[in-house]
């Protein structure tokens, strides 16, 4: 993947950017540093801030007319903006040391004249002295300042004593030769200059040159002659921040022989729109000084304390995964497509933990205001990486879901339309967990929809085990297979009872009609039979964000069977199955599943089985919304691996029965007769290393048939492996009768060892 | 190597375990380790507590990446 592919994803993305108040000030302070920094009374660094980005504090602290304050995001909450000019006037006043940096740079032969001792042509003059230019400015009045706004003289102003001080100040550290009383009259004067910047302030002279000014550059139609401040137009504060960003260019054009934006910064002002939501941030009253002095320190650090330091983190504020890996969009972006650049064995990857730890939930595209979308990168990333192939793909991270997809999509595939007919309106697509879950889940909803609907069955997975590996062949090779079947069945609208399943289907086969289920059974009054709790929770899965006839629906069935419902405070968030990330980061699945079990203390009404899945192994009291319907509550228990196998073989057999009249004989195996004890420990251990009985039993087939195996005398124990492509299984056991197996312990691995066995 | 491991023999050539310098690979990376082998079929062994152990951590180092 390009770098420029990858962070299309996040272009959007202004975390870490300056926030509106920093665009709107014509200096582009960054205010967000300069406030955290008084607010916690650090007042060195916050006028190295200040005076880094404004030349002249004691001067701009008082004749700036703050653009920033309109684009003060606290006044999004009703409060005044944050009173910048007396936060900076503290500043000054409390900054014990303001005495300029010293630059130890050698002397520049180049020479730069600057017309006009108003603050434009000196903050011009300071910052080419800063780099060592010699620098020489010609003032035809006798003192430094320039004009008011009014057209009177800075001299005039009553705090001209604090405004000359600061010129002073801020030209201390530097050596510049000033010309008062020399009227610059033609350029010719000042031919030998290598470079001139004219700043004659308002109304002043430009030397025949202002109509060819360059309002980006600087430049005018003479190559080595620049101009800027207000004689050009602008505001006394832009023109000193024009000077400084005219200063940069002119550096560029002595150090090159062309004037460029090599050494400046270039702001997009149009970004100062881009504001956050602020919820739950607190009103907080503008600090009024006690004293007509201006703030005490006190004050000055409780009124720089209302800054909300407006950066958008919404996503990683409220993301475990983005959380645990504390990394900002953009450089996830650049890791995605550094990912793709490793080549050969002597380079690692760059990302592939946090690729495959995304529940690719979209909740970080819901909190963004940008809508920037990280799990669609890591999708992309995750599908980069499948096409790559070679050794490095983290196959053990999706396996056990593709094996069970592949089971899905053949042994458990059926399509079939009702009653013989060859064509249907509607056919049921379960999804591959439901009726591994609870056969009746399918059973019943399709007795249902058989009764109201012209419906058949289609039994498949939708290919999310895929998508999530980031495999796009197998996905597509099941799309065709289920178009294919959809297209022989006359083209019926689907049923879905799985968000996952619908929004795959969204995706992929968007020219499907697709209606939900729990919409359907919505339709019928009075439906829902049980009421297990008197107050619930409807959690929403996560694939359900945005379908609001799902939600809708299972809200009307919860409510009908007189459970008093609530909300959560963040809906559809993941319940940590999505995305299959538990092999791929198996403490975050925890985390997540447990952050979610916890956001409410009420029984859940959950209607995807994957969530159910999660909340019932954890012990947190829920229901499947098709509990409430058909009274098909059992408990908590959820099936073994095996058990869901099992189910799901028993719905196909059932429903190819009825619909087809054929009896179903399921793939038989050797191993299949071999009889295993397991303790309900093991079976628990076997669970959450997603080690089914029929892989023990396969193993141990494969061990006694062949004779591969070890044995240990003392302890009557055997034990044996079987290498699949992926995983390696191992089983220690003890035969107890013929056929009939103690499991004792049960482990796997990932990597992988070389073996070459022999004939003995 | 921890003591049960020693008692742990070949059935099918009913010979004694020996540690064998074994090639593993895992994410395109290669490395060796000495892991029990019978020393007449090659069949090799990996222990549990090699397995959830070692090997683990090798597994969770290189997917860190």
């Amino acid at each position: 993947m390009k770098l420029e592919d990858a962070t299309r994803y996040t272009e959007k993305c202004f975390n870490g950017e300056p926030a509106s108040c920093s665009y709107a000030c014509p200096f582009h302070l960054d205010i967000r540093s300069f406030l955290e920094k008084v607010s916690r009374g650090r007042w060195v660094p916050a006028y190295k801030v200040l005076r880094n980005a404004v030349i002249f504090p004691g001067i701009v602290s008082v004749l700036c007319d703050e653009p920033c304050r309109e684009h003060c995001q606290r006044t999004l909450l009703g409060d005044e903006a944050l009173a910048m000019l007396d936060l900076e006037a503290a500043c000054i006043k409390y900054a014990k040391n303001t005495k300029p940096e010293f630059f130890a740079i050698p002397p520049k032969s180049e020479r730069v004249a600057v017309i006009g001792a108003g603050v434009s042509g000196l903050a011009c003059a300071l910052n080419l002295a800063q780099k060592k230019y010699s620098v020489t400015v010609f003032e035809k009045e006798s003192g430094w300042g320039g004009k008011l706004p009014n057209g009177e003289r800075l001299s005039s102003h009553p705090r001209f004593a604090d405004f000359d001080q600061d010129i002073a100040l801020q030209f201390s550290a530097v050596d510049v030769e000033f010309r008062y009383g020399t009227e610059i009259k033609s350029l010719t004067e000042l031919a030998d200059f290598d470079a001139i910047y004219i700043a004659t302030g308002k109304g002043g002279d430009s030397f025949g040159l202002l109509a060819s000014w360059d309002a980006e550059m600087f430049t005018t139609s003479e190559p080595k002659v620049f101009m800027g401040g207000t004689l050009c137009g602008v505001s006394k504060m832009e023109g000193i921040a024009h000077s400084v960003q005219a200063s940069k260019i002119m550096e560029a054009f002595l150090q090159t022989g062309k004037a460029s934006l090599v050494n400046a910064q270039v702001y997009d002002k149009k970004n100062c729109e881009r504001y956050l939501k602020h919820d739950g941030a607190v009103s907080v009253p503008r600090v009024i000084a006690s004293s007509p002095d201006g703030y005490t320190e006190e004050e000055a650090k409780k009124e720089a304390a209302r800054c909300l330091l407006c950066d958008c983190d919404y996503c990683i504020a409220s993301c475990e995964m983005l959380q645990k890996f504390r990394k900002k969009p953009h450089k996830i972006a650049v890791e995605v497509a550094t990912d793709m650049q490793v080549t050969g064995n002597l380079a690692s990857r760059a990302l592939t933990r946090q690729t495959y730890s995304c529940n690719l939930c979209g909740h970080c595209k819901s909190v963004c205001p940008e809508d920037v979308d990280i799990g669609a990168l890591l999708q992309s990333s995750r599908t980069a990486r499948k096409n790559a192939g070679g050794e490095s793909y983290p196959a053990a991270f999706h396996d056990f879901w593709l094996r069970e997809m592949d089971f899905a999509v053949s042994e458990g595939f059926l399509a079939a339309t009702p009653n013989g007919k060859n064509e249907c309106e509607y056919a049921f697509f379960p999804g591959c967990q439901l009726g591994a879950f609870n056969p009746d889940y399918v059973l019943k909803s399709y007795e249902f929809l058989s009764s109201k609907y012209d419906c058949g069955i289609l039994l498949n997975c939708c290919g999310a085990p895929a998508y999530w590996a980031g495999d796009e062949s197998l996905l597509n090779e099941n799309m065709e297979k289920i178009k294919q079947a959809w297209n022989e069945m006359g083209q019926p609208t689907l049923v879905f009872a799985c968000a996952t399943c619908e929004s795959i289907f969204n995706m992929f086969l968007p020219e499907i009609k697709r209606v939900s289920l729990y919409a359907l059974l919505a339709e019928e009054e009075g439906i829902s039979s049980i009421r297990p709790y008197d107050e619930a929770v409807v959690f929403d899965p996560c694939n359900a964000r945005n379908n609001h006839g799902l939600e809708t629906g299972v809200r009307k069935l919860a409510t009908e069977a007189g459970i008093s419902l609530h909300e959560l405070k963040e809906p559809n968030r993941c319940c940590g199955y999505g995305g299959h990330i538990r092999l791929a980061n198996s403490s975050l699945y925890e985390e997540i599943a447990q952050h979610r079990a916890e956001a409410s203390d009420k029984p859940y009404i959950v209607y995807c089985v994957n969530c159910q899945d999660v909340f019932a192994r954890r012990g947190k009291e829920c229901s499947h919304i098709l509990d409430l319907v058909f009274d098909l509550k059992k408990g908590l228990k959820v099936p073994t691996l095996d058990q869901k196998r099992a189910n799901s073989v028993e719905v196909k057999k059932i429903l190819m029965k009825k619909e087809c009249g054929i009896d179903f004989e399921p793939e038989t195996h050797e191993w299949d007769g071999l009889k295993l004890l397991i303790s309900d420990e093991m079976q628990k251990d076997m669970e959450n290393k997603l080690i089914s009985a029929a892989d023990l039993k396969e193993a141990i087939w494969q061990a006694e048939s062949s004779g591969y195996k070890f044995y240990n005398e003392s302890e009557g124990l055997f034990m044996c492996s079987m290498i699949k492509p992926v995983i390696t299984y191992w089983v220690q056991y003890k035969e107890i009768a013929p056929q009939t197996y103690e499991i004792v312990s049960v482990y796997c691995h990932r990597i992988h060892f070389k073996e070459e066995v022999k004939q003995p | 190597m921890s003591t049960g491991e020693k008692n742990w023999k070949c059935a099918k050539c009913d010979k004694q375990l020996v540690l064998k310098n074994t090639d593993f690979f895992y994410l395109g990376h290669k490395f060796t380790y000495d892991v029990l082998n019978c020393p007449q079929c090659g069949k090799v062994l990996i222990p549990k507590e090699l397995a959830e152990g070692r090997m683990a951590e090798l597994e969770e180092a290189l997917e860190d990446k």
